[in-house]
Order: C-alpha cells, then structure tokens, then sequence
C-alpha cells in the first residue's frame, strides 16, 4: 500500500555563534492512522504510520524519535542542538510502508 | 507565566523515593508495567529531574502538546541519553521514544500526542550512567464525557 | 432574588445588567453582581473561608456549598447540596449552593473531581466523596470549638450549625469557621446512614425552582455585557462539509452590521443586535463545498443499516446456550423487525455562548453539562492556558446529553471572540441551526427472532442490530471486537433468564453526527425488546404480564413489574375502550417498570390516560425530584415515540423549528402516577431511567387497542396522534 507521508516543514535558524543553543521545530505530514480507528462499518482502518525520524548534523546524529501510533496526525518535534560548526542539518522520516522523505538546511556558524 | 505544571498531591514523594502510580491494578496498569520492564528491566523509578508538562484538560485527546525537560548538564560525563513517554491507558502504552545526546545542549523536546481517554503520563529519562528519573502528569479528556 | 410576578421580574431588568468590573485580587474581569447559582466571586476568593474545598461558611453563618455538576432542571443543585449538608449537619435554611469555579478547580489540580453531567450519573458518582466532604467539615469545626475551649472533640455535639459542650458551652460554625478552615482536613471520616438522613431523603424547597416559574432564572442567553455584540453563525449543513466561499461584502453594509467571521465549515456575522446579524446572515451569499454525503437520504441509510441485517459475519455481543438448537427445536418462531430515525434533544434554549477575550485572558459564559469540557474547548481553540481562561457556569435551558462533550456553540463563540479583542460577543443559534447541528440520537433496525416450545413457553431469542455508534468517535476504546457496549444496552445486559440468546451487533456510521441524548441507547432498545417479548406473549396466547414473570426470577427488575402491574390493575377488568400495556427496563444503574392506560379513537387518535411508572434507585435523595424526573422521563417519551423525527435529505436535516419537530404538547399530558420503591443498598440514576419503561408499554397498550403492531417510532408515521 502507497506511503501517505508527505512533505516537511521546518523552523531552522540559518545561523547561530558557536557554542549558542538553538532551537529546531520539525513536522511532517502523515496521518499517524493509529490502526484503532473504525470505519463506518465497524472494521478497523489499518494502521499506518510514521515510524522514525532522525536528524544529523555535519554527518552525526543528534536527535532521532521513534514514533508510536500516539504521536498525533502530522508529527510535530521541537529540540535544541549546540551550534558548533558551519554544516549541513539533514532532517529525515520513515513510516511503516516504505514513505522515506528527507529535507536538509544548512547552518552558519561564526 | 508559569507553565502547567502540577504534581497531585498523591504523588508527591520524598527525593529518591520510588514512584508507582496510585491506581488499583487494570489490564491497562499491567500493560504500563509489562511495557517499562520490558524496555527497562524495572517498572520503579525515582520521580524527579524530569518535568512533564501536559494540559490538566485536553478536549479530544487528539492533539495534547507535550514538553519534557530534564535537569541535566548535558556534558559527555553527564548527560540524559534517552526520554521515553508513557500513556497508561492507550492501547499502546508507548508513545514515543527520543535519544538524546551533549550535542543537544539542553534536554528538552515538545511534541503532540493522542490520548485515547483519560489517565496518566509517564516520562522516563535515561542518563548516560544508566541511572533513571521520571514524572507522571494526569490528563483529563472531556470529550468522551456524557452517557 | 425573587418576584411575584412577571411585571416586576421586567421592570426589575435594569437591575440585572451586569456590570463587569476588574479585581485587582484575581486580576480577571469578574460579574460583579449575583447571577442565582453563578459562583459570586467573594465565595470564589481563594481566600474564603474554607472548610474542606467544598464548603465555605461564612461569618453570618451562610453555609455555601460548592456544586461541580450542572442543574438542568434535574434537581441536582439541590440535591448534591442536601448530601453534604446532611453530614455537615447545617442549618438547612442557611445553606446557598453555588457552582464551584472552573478556573479554581483547574489552578487547584481538578480538586472537584469531575463536573461532567450526564449518564444520570451526578449523585451517584459523585455522593460517596461530597458527603464525606460534609463529614470531615464537621469535624474541623468541632475541633476548631474544641480546641478554643480546651475539651476534648469527642465531646462536643453539631447539630444545625450550633456546636454545642455538655458544659453549656455553645457556638456556630460561622464563629469557628476561620479557624476550622486552617486544620488538616481528616481523612477517616464515617458517613451516616440513610437511615439516619434528616436532609436528604427530604424534599425541601428547591434552590432552582423559583426563579424557573416566575422568569427571573438568568441563563447564558440573558448575560449582558457593556459593549456586547452578538452573533448568529450557520454551519455547514451537509455534515463534515466545508466552507467554500461567502461574500461579505453583500452584508457589511446592512444596518448594525460590525463584521464576518468565518472558520473552515461556518460563517457568522456580528451585529449590534441579534435579529440584525441573523437578518444579514440569512443574506449573505455562501457556497459549502460538495460532496458525496451530499446524496444521503433518510432512505439511503436506511438501506445502509440494512447491509448490517443481511451481513454475514458480525460481532457477538453476548452469546447463551445454543440458539440455532433452540429455534430448530422450536414449535412457533416468531420474526420481526423494528426500526427508528434520529431524534434531536431540542433544548428550549438554543445553543449559544458569551465570550471575551482581552489581555491574554479570556471569559466564557455558557450552559454547560461539564465546565471542565467548556474551558478545555475553549482553551485548544484559543491556544490560552487553561488557567488564564474563566467559565461562568450558568443553569442550562435543557441538556438532555447537548451540552456536554460537544461544546461547538463555545469553540465558535471563542473563535469570534478572539478576532474582535476587547468587545464581549454573544453567539446564539438560531432554532433553525439549533434543530440542523445536533448531535441526534442515532439511527437503528433491529430484527428479532424468538422461539416458544408447544406449550408457549419462551425457549430462545436472536437479536440482530445494526445501528449507529456514538462511542466510535468519542470513545473509541470502549470498542470491543466491534461490539459497542452502550448501544448493546437492553439487549447485550438483558434481564430475562432465558437459557438460548445471541445479541449480534453490526454497526453502521452514516455521516450524520450521533450524541448522547437523554436515555441513549434506551430511547429505542427498550421499545424494541419489550414490544417484541410481547409479540412473543400473544403468539403463545399468554398474558404479557405473565409471559414475562418467570424469566425474572430472582431479578431486582421483578418487583418494578409487579408493582406497576398493582397500581394499574393488571388482571382486573378496564373500563370499556381502555386497554393496557407493560414494560420492565433497567438502565443507569436503577431499575424501572411501567403500565399505562390507553384508549384510540378513530383507530388513530390517542388519549393516554394513565401511566404508572416505578422506579428502584437504591437511594433516593430527593424525594419530589425524582418524582419530577419520573413526570418528565415519561412526558419525553410520550413525545419521542409520537411525534418526533429528524430526517435527512440531500445530505442535511429537514427540520428547522418546532413546526417540523413538534415537542409533547401539556395539554397531552396524561396522568402520572409515580412509584418510588428505592430498595437500599445501591445508588442508581433518576434522570434516564423512566424513559426506557415508558415507551414500550404505550407500544404495547396501542396493540391491545388497534390490534396492529408498530414496530417502528414515531408513531405519526402511522397517522396516529394524541388527542387533544
């Protein structure tokens, strides 16, 4: 069955002073189909969800959540990361029917 | 503006005490329990360093904004490594699952869970030497309320 | 507050215009003046004199009692306050109940547990907690006079507010109320027996009554604000539709028009008065996207539940012995279906709310069945914490189930509120939207079979529904392999012992949004069952009363059947043209049973002339409430099983106003005969109850005098009619 995951969306600042904390809000669109859902005869909506989403900074992983089906529809995380150098964010997701989608930002450090 | 934060008065316990939640044995409880020792190999753990935030009321249990911060220098030597968050009624009682790190500088993350109906919350912390602390917060869901 | 007639009650308006001012003490906009019922903010004060939080006696003696569940006419203001003050042990007459604050409740972490009203649940619920609220308030103000004069507790006595020492010593709780506020609250408290009630189990006057008979009860849809403007909205008519596209600029120049205010799937528009915003809404172009529930019809979905009769695999609800043994072995079977449409509780006061919004803080005034549902809806639409939110609970005009989990008269009235900071808005539903987005009884059809052996004895029974769930979407884990647990009652939970039995359950969702409305599920079983327990009764050639009493044997519901059975006269003779009919339902925890006397003219105008009516709810606590509570559960099913249908056409509800969907009329109204038989030892719901009993044994009685079984509601469908 097709992968319903659909684009993401991200606050990243485009810059940061070394050593600074910086927030980072990540959301992609999937509807999180719990798999205990009815429909209107009464049968479950099989499950269907985003399962994984990680992100990497210059190459290293720095945040990674694995989703259970009570994550709400359009998964929303917000965390921090230490600014130390000049690179690239790269933000990733991965549902239970093979959806990969992948956004990368890149990040100033002075 | 202070957050929403509130311990029950139930639940307050002396530093390093351990915590159970105060709610007589369900199926549900049990699945809580079966869930925490399997992915921990306890199911008691200190209630503190962590701070759960949930709304005291959520409407439809849908969309509840969730914040869990830990007190927690974040250095290579000591830092939280993992945050695991419970519902004790769902059918699942694992919600989701962060692994953090120092390079994260703070330990804290916000995000939107489902709670199927109204119960407790619960937020493991995992430290970098292994040790764990936790909260628990009640979410009261009033749209199933009514016949 | 009260007047003697209705010309002082209007010439006394001016006195009740509320006047908003801030206190400097919450740093929230508060009424300033007392609204009956409404939590007067010095009461509310953190500071007050607490005794437990469910108490505040103040110096004068006044004893207020904090109410968290909502009055709706059902008695409970009165009858929660009768519990506490019976342990409390108060001077009835000073007592003032109030509705505990919500915004306290919330910065107090829900310290009065549950405010939702419903399921005919208050007193049941919530008795064993709030008498030992009264119990241990007590016992602080005894140890609060003890300890002033140095004796111990054990000997002081409390009785009518008056603390009494057998050395003559003597004082009130308003004197040591202060004082017994700063104690621990004890935990170990003991609650008198029933037996021992000298308040509850009374029927004093009621603290909602008053107000209600002479027009000064102020109700969400009075509530005035300087600068208040008002709103009528209309939502998308075909459920689940959105908004396509509206055209203010066709309204904005119309007299007394202020703005239009739209969110995915309605429209509203603000004006100075409310004819004026409802005129321009009535005027405004708008255009709702299509789609295809915009084909269904009352006819599709019952062609639709149909599928759920015909299916082949569907969940079990209960299953007892072997019915497909019994009904092979079976002398007579007998196969029947019934069925019946949406039903709207069709609250006297349309749906409506007042809200304001300023500085970060926002004021809801509404009827509510759960203050917390009202401030948690109003919280998620608007994005304000919880605790910068405060909910005036006003007396609802009807809930019936409306006014609870469903809270989008407020989610709308905030979401105005919010786009037009500092002005107070009124929002209120036209009848019109009102009757359009309910959240209606659900749809059902039933087929049932049952067996009897050669002598007429009822061997086996096959219940197979296909209806509609509520639950799915509000509760959905109550959810078990398919089956939904409420909309199963009557059958699922049956009393009869009958040793072969198979509830099936296969649920059908058509678009239209289903709720909780009075009785639920035992609006339509009851009717189901019992009706056909009585077809049962006549193919066996037996009496139904009979019929029915050996496969009760032994039940809590026998002695209800056998006691309406007693005040109707059952098996002695009716005058001529009257005939009878019977029923036994247990539902919400109590148990009921009712017979009424009937006679048809014409073969199809009805004259209902008695209706006996029982009820065992374990404990009763007000006595004259729940006499009132079995008048009124048996005037509304007189009206659900007559005149009462919401149909569907093009995706939307044709009826608009009472014309379309008339209500029982008084002049309709039978005798009632009530029968209060609270055997002990259990505490059951007064506000469902009746209704379940009712139904059915007019069914029953309307066989006896036409001969032909109706097995579907409303019965005007079959152009009957009660006599006027």
């Amino acid at each position: 069955m097709k992968s319903r995951l659909g684009k993401a969306r991200l606050r990243v600042p485009k810059s940061a002073k070394r050593g600074e904390l910086v927030e980072i809000r990540t959301m992609a669109e999937h509807p999180m189909e719990s798999g205990f859902r009815y429909n209107n005869v009464g049968k479950l909506i099989p499950r269907h969800i985003a399962t994984e989403f990680v992100c990497k900074y210059n190459g290293r992983e720095v945040f990674r959540a694995a989703l259970h089906p009570a994550v709400s529809t359009n998964p929303y995380f917000l965390f921090y990361l230490v600014a130390e150098q000049s690179g690239e964010l790269v933000f990733s997701w991965a549902d239970d029917r093979g959806g990969a989608v992948t956004e990368v930002r890149t990040i100033s450090v002075t | 503006m202070p957050s929403v934060s509130r311990r029950r008065a139930l639940h307050v316990l002396a530093a390093g005490a351990c915590l159970l939640v105060v709610r007589p044995a369900t199926a549900t409880r049990e699945a809580l329990v079966t869930a925490l020792r399997e992915t921990f190999g306890q199911s008691l753990m200190a209630r503190e360093r962590v701070k759960l935030e949930l709304p005291l009321l959520a409407e439809s249990g849908n969309v509840v904004p969730v914040t869990v911060s830990v007190d927690s220098p974040m250095t290579e030597a000591d830092h939280v490594s993992a945050i695991h968050l419970f519902a004790e009624r769902n059918h699942l009682p694992q919600v989701v699952s962060v692994t953090l790190g120092p390079w994260n500088g703070k330990a804290e993350f916000k995000s939107r869970i489902r709670l199927a109906e109204s119960q407790q919350v619960l937020a493991v912390a995992v430290m970098s030497d292994g040790s764990l602390f936790s909260d628990v917060a009640d979410v009261e869901v009033t749209y199933s309320s009514c016949g | 507050m009260t007047h003697n007639t209705i010309k002082e009650a209007i010439e006394n308006v001016s006195r009740r215009e509320f006047l908003v001012k801030s206190t400097a003490a919450t740093g929230a906009l508060a009424i300033g003046f007392q609204l009956p019922g409404v939590a007067v903010a010095a009461n509310s004060a953190d500071t007050a004199p607490e005794v437990t939080h469910w108490v505040v006696i103040q110096p004068d003696d006044t004893v207020v009692i904090r109410i968290a569940r909502s009055e709706l006419g059902q008695g409970s203001f009165t009858g929660l306050a009768q519990l506490v003050a019976e342990e409390l042990q108060c001077d009835w007459s000073k007592v003032q109940p109030e509705y505990a604050d919500v915004n306290m409740h919330i910065r107090r972490n829900r310290i009065f547990k549950s405010m939702s009203t419903g399921g005919s649940r208050s007193i049941r619920d919530s008795n064993e907690y709030i008498r030992k609220a009264g119990a241990a308030a007590r016992q602080m103000l005894v140890s609060a006079a003890a300890s002033q004069w140095g004796v111990p507790a054990d000997e002081c006595r409390a009785q009518d507010s008056v603390i009494s020492h057998s050395s003559g010593k003597s004082t009130t709780y308003g004197k040591v109320a202060a004082l017994a506020a700063t104690l621990d609250i004890p935990t170990d408290v003991v609650l008198k027996s029933p037996s021992d009630w000298k308040i509850a189990g009374t029927s004093p006057a009621r603290f909602d009554i008053p107000a209600k008979t002479n027009g000064s009860q102020m109700y969400a849809s009075d509530v005035r604000l300087p600068g208040m403007l008002y709103a009528s909205v209309v939502r998308s008519p075909v459920f689940g539709g959105t908004l396509k596209s509206y055209d203010e600029s066709k309204v904005l120049g119309m007299r007394g028009v202020k703005r239009v205010v739209a969110d995915a799937d309605w429209v509203a528009v603000v004006a100075d008065n409310w004819w004026r915003a409802n005129k321009a809404l009535l005027a405004l172009p708008v255009e709702w996207e299509e789609s295809e529930n915009d084909n269904v019809s009352s006819d599709s979905i019952m062609k639709f539940l149909r599928t759920g009769i015909d299916a082949t695999d569907v969940p079990v609800a209960r299953k007892d012995g072997d019915v497909d043994a019994a009904f092979a072995d079976a002398a007579k079977v007998i196969e029947a279906e019934y069925h019946s449409g949406f039903l709207n509780h069709a609250t006297m006061e349309p749906q409506n709310a007042v809200a304001l919004y300023a500085d970060d803080r926002l004021e809801v005034w509404c009827g509510t069945q759960n203050g917390e549902a009202t401030i948690a809806s109003a919280s998620e639409t608007s994005g304000i914490p919880l605790e910068n939110i405060i909910v005036h609970r006003m007396h609802a005009g009807g809930g019936f189930g409306r006014r609870g989990g469903h809270q989008d008269y407020t989610k709308q009235a905030v979401k105005i509120a919010m786009d037009m900071p500092g002005t107070p808005v009124r929002l209120q539903w036209s009848r019109e939207e009102d009757m359009r987005q309910g959240r209606y009884r659900p749809v059902s059809l039933v087929k049932l079979r049952g067996a009897l052996d050669e002598n007429g004895n009822w061997t086996a029974w096959h219940v197979r529904q296909a209806d509609q769930s509520i639950i799915v979407t509000v509760r959905p884990n109550m959810i078990k392999n398919g089956v939904d647990p409420i909309n199963t009652r009557s059958f699922a939970d049956n009393p009869y012992t009958v040793a072969n039995f198979v509830d099936e359950y296969a649920m059908r969702n058509p678009h239209v949004p289903p709720g909780f409305c009075r009785a639920v599920a035992h609006t339509n079983n009851p009717f189901y069952r019992e009706c056909f327990i009585d077809e049962l009764a006549h193919a066996a050639g037996k009496d139904p009363y009979e019929f029915r009493r050996p496969f009760l044997q032994g039940t809590k519901d026998l002695p209800l059947l056998d006691a309406v059975a007693r005040g109707i006269g059952w098996g002695k003779p009716a005058k001529e043209g009257v005939h009878r009919g019977i029923a036994v339902v247990d539902s919400y925890g109590s148990y009921t049973a009712a017979a009424v006397e009937l006679s048809v003219e014409g073969g199809t105008v009805i004259d209902v002339h008695r209706v006996v009516i029982a009820i065992d709810s374990g404990h009763v606590v007000h006595p004259d409430a729940v006499k009132a509570q079995m008048e009124g559960g048996v005037i509304w099913g007189l009206s659900f099983i007559m005149n009462e249908e919401i149909t569907i056409e093009n995706g939307r509800v044709v009826q608009g106003n009472f014309t379309d969907y008339p209500v029982l009329k008084l002049v309709h109204t039978p005798k009632i005969e009530p029968i209060i038989m609270p055997s002990g030892g259990f505490w059951g719901g007064v506000g469902e109850p009746p209704i379940g009993a009712v139904i059915p044994a007019i069914g029953n009685a309307l066989f006896q005098a036409t001969g032909k079984r109706i097995r579907s509601m409303p019965l005007k469908n079959h152009g009957f009619s009660y006599k006027t």
